[in-house]
This record gives C-alpha cells, sequence and structure tokens, in this order.
C-alpha cells in the first residue's frame, strides 16, 4: 500500500516523470537558443533558409508535445505504461502541427 | 566604471542575449506553427540578437583599455583592433526591438500588427524598400536577398530606424522601414561589397563606412531616446554605458517578472502536489478503516468460537463427571453388597454351621477339615478372581475417564490455538478478551483435571480398600472354617 501513490501511479514513476520534464524544459530552451542562433547565422548570411528552420522548429514542436504529454501524465495520475498508450494513441493520428 | 560592475554587466548582457536567442527561436516557432514567415520579422529580431552579442563583445573587448587612455583617437578601437561600428556608438539603444518583450512571449500576432503591411508586396515591395532614404539597386533578387545587410542593420540602422523605433505602435510608417537593415548598406558606396560578405565582412564595409556613420548615427540616437521626431537637436547624448545600465534595468525588471511567474508557477505546482497527497493520505485512511473493520469482525467471531469450545469443554466436563459419579455409585453399591455377604457369612447363626455336613458323623474331622479347607481355598480363589475383574474393570475404566480427560485437555489446546491464531491476524485487535476467555478456558480445564484426579485416587482407594476388605473377609472366612458359601456371589 503506497501512501503516496495516485491512482495507478508510483511515487518513482510521478519523479521519473518530473525529472523527464525537466529535461524537456532544459532540451527546449536550448532549442529555442540554437534555433535563434540559427536564424541570426542566416541573418548574418543574407538569406533565410525556411526548411532548415523549420526543421528545426519542428524539434521544438516534438518537444512541447512530449512535455504536453508528460505533464498530463502527471496531472491524471496515469503509470508509464498508460502514458506510453497514450502517446501511441496521439502518434497513430498523425496530427503533427508542424507539418 | 568598476571591473566588478563591467563584470556583473556582461553577466547580464549574457543573460540578455540568452533570452533574446530564445526569444527569437520563440518566434520562428510561431511562425513556423502559423505557417506565416516573415523574414523582415526574422530580420529584426536578428538584428537584435546580434545587437546584443556585439554589445557584449565590445563590452569584453573595451574593457581594457577604456581605462588607460579613455580619451585617446583610439578610445572606439577593441584591443584586437578590429573596428567594430559599436565602439563608436552609443550600441543599440533604440531599435524596434525594444518593443519586443524579452521572454519570447510575443509570436507573430503580437509583434505584427505591423506585418499586415510587410507582407503586402512581398515582392513588389522592392521598389517601395528603396523608396526610402536612397534607392541603390540591389544584387540579389529573392525576398531574402534584402535582408543581407540586417547583420549591419543595428549599427548603420539610424537613419530608417527611427520611424520604426518611435512608431512601434504606429503601424503603417513604420514597418516598410522594418527591412530598412538593407538600407544603410546600400546609402554608402563602399556597402555593396558589404551584402556578399558575412559578418566578417560586414565589420570592414562598416569600416569602411565608417567615416560616413559615425555622423550619422550619433545625433540619430539621442532622436530615439528623446521622443519621436526631434532629429535635429540632441543636447547630450547620454553616456554608452549610462544607457547600457538602463537597458540593463529593463531586462532585470524582465527577469524579475520571470522569476516571480516562476515563483507562482511553483506555488501552483505545489500546490496540486499537496492536493494529490492530501488524496492519497484520505484513501489509506480509508482503506486503514476497512482492514480495522475485517479485523473487528474476525476478532468477534474468534470470540464466538472460543465461547462455544467453553461451552461444549462444561458440557463434556459435566457428562464425564456424571459417568464418573454413576459409576462411584455402582462400585459403591457392589462393595456394599459385598461387605452385606461377608457380614452374612461371618456372622453367628450361619446356615452353614447350623446344619451339619452329610458325611460328618461318618468322615473323621481331618477329612472334614481338610474337605473345608479345600473349600474355603476354592472360595477365596473365586473371590479373589471376582476382585481382579473388578479391578481389571476399574482400570479400564480408569484408562477411559484418562482417555476423555486427554481429549478434552487436547480440544480445550486446540481451542486456545485457533483463539490465538485469530489473534494473531488481527494485529489491530489487541484486546483482552481472547487472553480471558483463554484464561477462562484454562481455570475451566484445570479444574476439570482437578476433579477428575480426585475422582480417579477416589476410586482407586476405594478399590484398595475393596481388594483388603475381600483379602481380610477371605481370612476370616478361612479362619471360621465355616461352609464354603457361592462364589460368585462373593465376586459380585
Amino acid at each position: 500500500m503506497g501512501l503516496f501513490s495516485r491512482g495507478g501511479q508510483s511515487g518513482r514513476e510521478r519523479k521519473a516523470m518530473k525529472d523527464h520534464l525537466d529535461e524537456l524544459d532544459e532540451l527546449r530552451r536550448n532549442s529555442l537558443s540554437e534555433l535563434g542562433e540559427m536564424t541570426v547565422t542566416m541573418a548574418g548570411q543574407g538569406s533565410f533558409d525556411r526548411r532548415g528552420l523549420s526543421e528545426k522548429a519542428t524539434e521544438v514542436v516534438s518537444i512541447d508535445r512530449e512535455a504536453d504529454l508528460i505533464a498530463r501524465g502527471l496531472e491524471e495520475g496515469l503509470t508509464l505504461e498508460e502514458l506510453e498508450d497514450l502517446a501511441r494513441q496521439e502518434d497513430e493520428p498523425g496530427t503533427d502541427p508542424g507539418k | 566604471m568598476r571591473k566588478g560592475a563591467l563584470k556583473k554587466k556582461q553577466r547580464q548582457l549574457e543573460e540578455l542575449h540568452l533570452d533574446r536567442r530564445e526569444a527569437l527561436g520563440e518566434l520562428v516557432l510561431g511562425m513556423f506553427v502559423q505557417g506565416n514567415w516573415d523574414d523582415s520579422l526574422l530580420a529584426r529580431g536578428a538584428a537584435e540578437v546580434s545587437e546584443v552579442e556585439n554589445e557584449l563583445k565590445g563590452l569584453a573587448a573595451g574593457d581594457a583599455p577604456a581605462r588607460p587612455e579613455p580619451d585617446s583617437a583610439e578610445h572606439d578601437f577593441p584591443a584586437t583592433g578590429e573596428y567594430t561600428a559599436e565602439h563608436g556608438l552609443p550600441t543599440g539603444e533604440y531599435t524596434a526591438e525594444h518593443d519586443y518583450p524579452a521572454t519570447g512571449e510575443h509570436t507573430v500576432e503580437h509583434s505584427l500588427p505591423s506585418s499586415a503591411e510587410i507582407t503586402l508586396p512581398p515582392a513588389g515591395d522592392k521598389p517601395t524598400e528603396p523608396a526610402a532614404p536612397d534607392a541603390v539597386p540591389k544584387v540579389a533578387p529573392t525576398p531574402e536577398a534584402a535582408k543581407p545587410a540586417e547583420p549591419a542593420a543595428p549599427k548603420a540602422v539610424p537613419g530608417p530606424v527611427p520611424p520604426s523605433a518611435t512608431a512601434s505602435p504606429a503601424p503603417a510608417p513604420s514597418t516598410p522601414a522594418a527591412p530598412a537593415p538593407a538600407r544603410p548598406a546600400s546609402p554608402t558606396p563602399t556597402a555593396e561589397p558589404a551584402k556578399p560578405g558575412g559578418a566578417a565582412k560586414d565589420a570592414g564595409a562598416v569600416k569602411s563606412g565608417d567615416p560616413a556613420k559615425p555622423a550619422d548615427t550619433k545625433p540619430a540616437d539621442p532622436s530615439q531616446q528623446s521622443a519621436t521626431a526631434t532629429p535635429a537637436t540632441p543636447p547630450k547624448p547620454k553616456s554608452p554605458l549610462e544607457q547600457l545600465s538602463e537597458r540593463l534595468e529593463a531586462s532585470e525588471s524582465h527577469a524579475r517578472t520571470g522569476a516571480e511567474a516562476a515563483k507562482a508557477a511553483v506555488a501552483a505546482d505545489s500546490k496540486t502536489e499537496l492536493s494529490a497527497i492530501a488524496r492519497e493520505i484520505e484513501t489509506d485512511r480509508k482503506q486503514l478503516a476497512e482492514a480495522l473493520k475485517g479485523a473487528a469482525a474476525a476478532i468477534s467471531s474468534s470470540e464466538e468460537k472460543a465461547r462455544q469450545a467453553e461451552a461444549r469443554l462444561a458440557r463434556e466436563s459435566a457428562a464425564n463427571r456424571e459417568s464418573a459419579a454413576e459409576w462411584v455409585r455402582n462400585q459403591a453399591a457392589e462393595i456394599e453388597a459385598d461387605a452385606a455377604l461377608a457380614a452374612e457369612m461371618t456372622g453367628p447363626g450361619t446356615g452353614s454351621q447350623a446344619v451339619p455336613p452329610p458325611g460328618a458323623t461318618e468322615t473323621s474331622p481331618d477329612a472334614v477339615t481338610a474337605a473345608r479347607i479345600a473349600s474355603l481355598e476354592a472360595d477365596l480363589a473365586a473371590e479373589k478372581a471376582a476382585k481382579a475383574e473388578v479391578i481389571t474393570n476399574a482400570e479400564a475404566r480408569l484408562k477411559t475417564i484418562e482417555e476423555n480427560t486427554r481429549k478434552a485437555e487436547e480440544r480445550v489446546a486446540a481451542a486456545e490455538k485457533t483463539a490465538a491464531g485469530a489473534a494473531n491476524a488481527e494485529p489491530a485487535g489487541k484486546t483482552g478478551s481472547p487472553k480471558e476467555s483463554a484464561a477462562a478456558e484454562a481455570e475451566a480445564r484445570e479444574a476439570a483435571v482437578n476433579w477428575l484426579r480426585g475422582q480417579i485416587g477416589a476410586l482407586r482407594q476405594e478399590l484398595t480398600k475393596d481388594s483388603s476388605s475381600s483379602a481380610t473377609s477371605a481370612e476370616t472366612a478361612s479362619t471360621d472354617k465355616t461352609e464354603p458359601t457361592d462364589p460368585g456371589k462373593a465376586g459380585s
């Protein structure tokens, strides 16, 4: 009987999710910074490569989606398996906003 | 300025640089998500970032030479010798990027009230772009080609920027100025070679444009700081450090608001965490209450079992007592009968003595005596056999009683075990009732055993008394030399 378990989610899972969320946040900031740097470089070269920018922005979008998923798992107390199922379900429709 | 303060400002500038880069990335992300690319906006954002970058470089490079000879002609040049326009300029105090929040939450919608005007002639705005100061023919025909010079924008922009900077809220006139980064390079004749070149060449281009620019830019700065349209009368431009400190203060305030937002987010997060913990505790409490209920039910059932075991034990012990009493009564009746028979046999007026034996007169006294002895011996043997039979019966009975006692003890022990097991199964139910019942059982069992032992002892005494009395009666019978009685009677 886990005193701090919420639903089917164990404390260890919740901690792992939080850690991952932090990592994603850090990753997002780094990606945004790289995207800005890329933009500055392109501006210096005099032309904006939209494809390159789009690829990098797609990375950020996917990071955002994953972070949203993890946040939802934390909020609803989902287990890692349930979260994986949810991610698979969300991947199925293929609704990538960047594409 | 002290070295520590410079370092602090440098650190703050670095943070500002990071923030702006992230903001630019956020801007690109917003454009990507909306599918609405605005190159001029990108160019402005990039110019903003590169401006901070240049400031940072300038601060780092101008740190050392600034002090030794502040008024020397090389004042504008960093120690490395490469002249960048920022050194001489009050770098980037006013540019369009002041309109953007540095936190990057601005997306296209925020920053593009003017974007509508920008987008209007993506291909046809080339004529409008050059329309600003002096139209120098562009080398690259693509819309992106309009930006190449924008790295130089922060430095060379002075002319076109004032409208955009001052009119950042006012959309229409300012936005044409946004692509202006291309212009500063164009007006000067030397700017043409600067376009194809990268940032390095850019510096060179600026250097070549140097003679013209310092004159241009310096008056332009105060115009931005002061307000909207006072290009001609800048009384005294603030020193770059003052302007820098102002900007740093602004960025500090940004950072403060960001920190407050982060604090609020942390508070909200901890609140949700607390509520989750409270919910868990509540469910655990419910589970505990259910477990306690189950334990109480188990305890009551075990108590009931113990009570039944006690009642059964009492019933069995009563039955045993009754049967033992019955047996003792029977034995007493038999013993009384034996005693009466013995008394009858030993009495003075017995029929055996009154009636002379049939052959007494004819036989000799020795023969009569011998016959009498033989008969008495036979009588004695019969009586002994009868007594032995009684004793074996009594012993068998005793064994039965002992067996019953043992079984009763075993049952009591089993009942105790079940009670103890039930008590162990429910740790929460540490009430005294099982112990009390066990103690009561033990007392009842002890009393039953004691009573049975007493009964057994009494029976043994009776038996020994019986055997001794029969022996004495046999002896007296042999000494009396009376006629032999019926051995079957004595045996009974």
